[in-house]
Parts: structure tokens; sequence; C-alpha cells
């Protein structure tokens, strides 16, 4: 009988990014080894402490300050501002925060808290200090060894969560939270080849519609 | 709960479900239309990646309706969202790109020309292409086609021109014909399911260059949803709900279809009894709703004493490989690259069938070139990597920029997808969606025929371009499927013991059940078939108001 062995492991990255072809923009929901919320294992999650605000006073909805801290430091490593505007300039960790509030996202959540409390752990260990008081230089060398650890570790995949969603967060519709100024889609040249009707109109709030949009609710039957 | 007895109750409002919606409708009958997704509306339709590209916009999330992916039968299967197409009034043709290729001659008879090929269940299809070819016409021009049809050595005959002239196209275009002439190949306009002029009320193309894997918000993409939807519901008789699953199709003591259980979009069970069941969810949801509609009569699911529903899956085999431009580069002597315009809209189909199998092959395909799809966050999470050669930092952010300063022109194979014995749909009892019905089981296992062919393909796409003299050349791949093209899980045939739907595509053993998606087709051909799956519900169409009008 056809049985999906392990839900988690077996929904593999592969599964994700295999191409389908017409979706040239590709197909590809968020990360790896996403699990039926229904099977996850519900670990007690630990008391994150009070939820933060960023720099700029904008509350936080998913990350405490102290993880809010090192998230933002962690994206700034994955684009670092250069001659053009980096993940912090972006609000890439504003993106990230707000949408790991998506319901259906839930076991992303997880597992990126579960990463973030791991890139902690390991920087008090190396250097005892927490994530964001290291040095760039420490910091890469962490965020390395998380990239480079086995392929279907903890580790491994918190790194690629981190890179897609500091990506989306940087190239997605500002309406998410992120790609302040369009700053990424400067970057990248999206647009600079377009004509007309490219960018979203003024006032589009992708994730309302992402809940709402066609939906028709009431009697569907005469 | 039973709603009252329509004429007609069809599942599923794609390619397939809605010509016969439309026609149906026409002829007076009363038809509901079950789609299990949204029903979006051009306002809907946003130029925003994250959400028609990422989340569950189109696609359900794989963790709520996973289809259970298998690459060989000793393999495990993995929970996936591949082989889904669109969730929504419209199906695929909502997100597609809108390649309206027709099939060719030889598509209809391929058992007969190639002869047997071992390990291949290949057959022939019960109908020509001549009897095709009236229905092509009339699903162009009700679709709305732009096209320009010109001779080659494989040109399928036509009765006349296409509906609409071609969209306008980049000079990039005639670089390539060019290049294709030098080789002694034929440059063809690829014809698109985009309108290019103002037609039958609808709004022509603007050239906006998202359109593959987006809804189009001027309504000029000539997706089901733009054109025979709401020509169906402009008939008045025809009944849209959106937001309803089918669950299964129910028999009466004659083993006749009686009635379809569905899921409304409250989560409620209705039964909308049908003097006539036609279902066209897609070949893999198709099958897993017969397979999973068990009755005393049926135990093997509906229409399945053959035991071949599911049988003979096909997807379309994929290759492709990029040229990138360096614009800083070459644009001084190339001024056409920083030229915005969106479609290349060129094909080759030289290769579709070689005359001998020197090359391991003789069924070749189609080459479409186009330029790489501009969505900048599937390209960023592409340049990045993954595993331990993934880049970050300043690394990543010189890729970014370089792809900035690039214009990347790539082509892709369709090419034939032999059928197997070890390629098939099953049902999961274990692995059940969130509507508790048990999901789609793939297994996959390919003809060595079908890489050798892509591979052929893909070293003649690349011959082309590096004629181009780009910066750089990348093979993409020569071992992919493309999932959303999908036939072959009921194929039709004159046999009944050999097939699920006679040529009619009405079930041998269910005399009031049909099956219009992409189900029925013994062989894919070598081009995208979403123009065939409509041109065929159009003939089905034909034969059933006939039928029912006695």
């Amino acid at each position: 009988m056809p049985r999906a062995h392990s839900p988690r492991s077996r929904l593999s990255r592969r599964s994700f990014i295999q191409r389908l072809s017409f979706f040239g923009g590709g197909v590809v929901l968020l990360g790896s080894a996403c699990k039926r919320s229904e099977e996850k294992a519900k670990a007690p999650p630990a008391d994150p402490g009070p939820l933060g605000a960023t720099v700029n006073g904008q509350a936080l909805r998913t990350f405490s300050a102290f993880e809010y801290a090192a998230v933002a430091a962690a994206c700034e490593r994955i684009l670092p501002r250069d001659e053009d505007a980096g993940a912090l300039d972006a609000d890439v960790p504003v993106y990230i925060d707000r949408i790991l509030q998506t319901p259906a996202l839930e076991t992303i959540r997880d597992d990126f808290l579960s990463g973030v409390a791991a890139l902690e752990r390991r920087s008090q260990r190396m250097f005892q200090k927490g994530f964001s008081a290291l040095t760039p230089e420490q910091q890469d060398e962490l965020l390395a060894l998380f990239r480079d650890s086995p392929p279907k570790s903890g580790e491994a995949h918190f790194f690629e969560l981190l890179t897609v969603m500091t990506l989306e967060g940087y190239l997605g519709d500002p309406s998410y939270g992120g790609n302040k100024g369009k700053v990424g889609w400067k970057l990248m040249g999206f647009g600079a080849v377009g004509t007309v009707a490219m960018a979203p109109p003024e006032g589009h709030d992708g994730p309302k519609c992402l809940r709402e949009c066609g939906l028709h609710h009431g009697g569907a039957h005469k | 709960m039973s709603l009252p007895e329509v004429d007609v109750c069809i599942i599923g409002s794609g390619a397939g479900g809605a010509p016969m919606a439309l026609e149906l409708g026409r002829a007076g009958f009363k038809v509901v239309v079950l789609e299990k997704g949204r029903h979006y509306q051009p306002q809907d339709f946003i130029h925003d990646e994250i959400l028609n590209s990422r989340r569950n916009f189109f696609m359900p999330l794989p963790w709520e309706e996973p289809h259970l992916v298998r690459h060989g039968a000793q393999s495990r299967y993995e929970r996936s969202n591949v082989a889904w197409t669109a969730n929504c009034v419209g199906g695929g043709t909502v997100h597609m790109s809108g390649f309206f290729y027709r099939l060719k001659p030889v598509d209809f008879r391929l058992r007969s020309t190639l002869g047997a090929v071992s390990g291949s269940t290949l057959a022939d299809w019960p109908i020509s292409y001549e009897e095709l070819a009236p229905f092509y016409d009339k699903a162009e021009a009700e679709l709305g086609v732009s096209g320009e049809a010109v001779p080659h050595p494989f040109a399928e005959p036509r009765s006349g021109p296409y509906p609409l002239p071609p969209l306008d196209v980049h000079p990039v275009a005639s670089e390539i014909d060019k290049a294709c002439k030098a080789m002694g190949w034929h440059s063809l306009p690829t014809a698109r399911g985009i309108i290019s002029r103002p037609y039958r009320g609808r709004a022509p193309c603007s050239y906006c260059s998202l359109c593959g894997s987006y809804g189009c918000e001027t309504g000029a993409k000539s997706g089901t949803n733009a054109s025979l939807i709401p020509a169906a519901l402009a008939t008045g008789n025809v009944d849209l709900r959106p937001g309803c699953m089918a669950r299964s199709v129910e028999v009466d003591k004659q083993g006749r279809a009686k009635s379809v259980i569905y899921l409304d979009e409250n989560g409620v069970v209705q039964e909308q009894p049908a003097k006539v069941v036609v279902v066209s969810c897609t070949a893999v949801e198709s099958a897993r709703l017969l397979l999973n509609s068990t009755s005393g009569r049926f135990p093997r699911g509906l229409a399945n004493g053959s035991g071949l529903v599911g049988k003979n899956l096909l997807f379309s085999s994929f290759g492709e490989s990029y040229a990138t431009f360096r614009v800083s580069k070459q644009g001084e002597a190339r001024p056409w690259l920083k030229d915005p315009a969106p479609f290349v809209n060129r094909s080759v189909q030289d290769f579709y069938l070689l005359p001998d199998s020197r090359f391991g092959f003789r069924k070749g395909g189609t080459l479409g070139f186009m330029w790489a799809h501009p969505n900048p966050i599937h390209a960023a999470v592409e340049l990045a990597g993954d595993g331990k050669s993934a880049l970050f930092g300043k690394a990543l952010k010189d890729k970014m920029r370089e792809y900035r300063d690039s214009r990347i022109l790539q082509f892709e194979v369709y090419a034939e997808w032999l059928p197997t014995s070890g390629t098939y749909v099953s049902v999961s009892e274990d692995t059940k969606d969130k509507y508790g019905i048990p999901v789609a089981a793939i297994t996959v296992e390919r003809h060595p025929m079908d890489f050798a062919a892509t591979r052929f393909l893909v070293e003649r796409g690349e011959e082309v371009l590096l004629r181009l003299d780009p910066d750089d050349v990348r093979r993409k791949g020569v071992m992919g499927e493309t999932t959303i093209l999908q036939h072959g899980t009921c194929r039709f045939g004159n046999d009944a013991a050999a097939s699920v739907l006679d040529k009619h595509c009405r079930a041998h053993e269910v005399p009031n059940l049909y099956v219009v998606d992409g189900s029925f087709m013994p062989t894919g051909g070598s081009v995208p078939s979403t123009l065939t799956i409509a041109a065929n519900s159009f003939r089905v169409a034909h034969h059933l108001v006939r039928a029912m009008k006695g």
C-alpha cells in the first residue's frame, strides 16, 4: 500500500524545487522539511520572553527582542550592505517576523525559531557571546558552519530557510513588510526590463489577498 | 442531503471541463460545474511573486493536500506538491504560459509509426488528426489564439489562419530565425493562447512580461476563466460552484453514474445527482477520484473493472539550457539586448520524428525559445544555490548584480514521454488530505528512450544558442519532467479490455460517465497539450449534445 514514510524527512527540498515547466517563476514553497502540522513533535515552546520592537519602533509579532537581534544580524550577513542596500536597509527581518505569522506556515515558524535558538547556543559555546554581539567574521564562520552541516540536519535546514526567507524579504512585494523602498528590485534590475504594469499597484496588500482573494463565503447553492 | 437532479455534473473547470460546460449550456442542458478552488477575478491577479508563485494561491500546500511521488516502485514515496495544476476556476489554464501547439498527425498513430517499442505500452489513438482538426479550429476560435502558420516538414494541416495575428516579438526572434536558417532548420512562430488584438469583448495583451505562473489581470490570456467560463455562465444554464471538492461519483444498481458526492465551500457534504457525470480534474486527480469511487459494483474504483484506471500515466519529458548575455559587454554591439519586449515565440520542430533510430530514439519533440522568467526571488534563490556550495554575503550580492546586467535566453524541450507499465497513479489508504480523502500516489519509471531524445533536443537547442554568441551557455538538465502536462490515466481506445474510455471519452463500463481532461490520451505528443485537451473536449461535447438530444 502506498505509504509515506516519515513525512518530515520525505518531504525533501527536491519536492519543492523540482522544475515545473511554464512556472518559469518557479512554484517553490518555502524551504525544506515541511512536515504536516498534526504530525509534528510538539515540544513545548521555550518562553521567548516579551515580544519586542525593531529599532524603528515596529512592534514584533513572532520574535522576542532577543531573537530579533539575532535574526537581524544573520539576515544582514546573508545580504550585507555594501555599495547596494543590505537586508536591514530592506527591512528583511520585519518581513520574516510578519510572514511567520501566516497560519499555513506554522511548521516553518517552529523550524525557524528552533534554528535561531540553535544559532544562539552555538554562538555561546564557540564565542561565549550572543550571535548579534559577534563580529561579522565570527557570524559568517558560524553561518558557514550551519550551511556545511549534513544535508538533513536542523542546522543546514535553518541556513536554507534563512537564505530563502531573506531573499523573499529582500525581493518580495513591499506590502509584506520587506523590500523597503524597492531596494531589492533595484539590485536585481526587476522592472528595468519590464514594460507596463510590472510592479503591483499602490496599495496592494499581498497577505490580505492570500487570505481573501477569490473567496465567496455564503451558500453556494440555490 | 441530495440536491435537485441536473442534466450534467462536470467536475473541474479547466481546459477539459470548461468546453463541456459551454457547449452543454448552449444546447440548453442544465449543468453544474464543481470546482475545488477559488474563483479569482482579474483584479485578484497581481504581480506579486510571493502571492502567485510561493504560497498556496494556486497550488495546495503539500502538508494539506500532498501528492505522494516516488521514482520506481522500490523507492519510498515523498510528499510533494508536484503534479498539481492551479486549484481555481480555470484550473491550469489560469497560470499557463499558453503555448498553444497542435499535435501532429503522427501523434495519433505513434504505435503504428514506431512499431512495438520494448518496455513501452505504446498505443495508437482511436481517432485521427483529421477527426480532431475541426475541433482544434473551434477551440482556437473560442479561446482566442494568436499565431502564424508557416510551412515546415512537420507542419500539421490547417483549414485556415489563426483567429488572431501573432503577438509582437522581441528582436532576438529574428536572430534565432537566422541561426536556424544557417543550419537548415525551421524557426517557427509559437502560437499563444493570448490575444494580440481585442477579441470578443476581451482586451489584448499589454506585454507585461509576467505571464506564466501568473493570472492575467487584463484577461488577454486565454484561460478558460477569461474565455469559456464567462461564456458558459452567460447561457444561464450553468451553475458554477467554486470551493467544492468532489469526493466520489456514486452509481445506481445498474452501474450507471447517478450523483457526485462533494464537500461544499463550508465543508458540508452534498450530493449532486445528474443524468451524466463528466470528470475533468487533471489526469492525476481524475484517476484518484475514480479509484476512490468504490462500490459493490466497482470494488476497484469506478469504471475500473479492467484495472487500467491510473495506468499509463504520462507527463512531458523536459530539458533546458540558458544563454546569458552581459548587457554591459554586448549592449553596444547588440542594442536589441535592451529591448524590453517579453515574447520570443520561436519553436523548432525539425526533430519531431527522426527517419531512423541512429541516435537511440525516433520520436523527438519540440524546442521552445523564451526569455527566462523574470521572477526575482526565484532567480536569486537559484543564484544562491544550495548545500555546501550555497553562497551568501558579498558573493551572493555580486551574483545578483551580475544578474541585473544579464539577459537570459533559454529554451524548453517538450519531448515524447513513452508510456510504461511502471508509471501510474494509485491511491493511498494511509495518507489522506485535509478533506479526509485518500491522496493520489504517483510512481514514475521512465523509458530510457525519453532521455536519449531529450538530450538530443537539448544539444540541438544549444547549437542555436551558441550561434547567437552569448557570454555563457549553461545546461540545466536533460532528465526533467513537466508534471503540469498530464495524460494517459484513462486511455481511450476501441478495445474495452485495453482502454478505460471509448473513442468519445465515455467509460466503457459506465455509459453515462465521461472523462475529458488529458487522461484520455494514450500518448502525450511532443508539445504542451492544453489546446489538445480543449479541442478534444469540444469534440466530446459535440458528440454528447447529439446523444442527449437523441
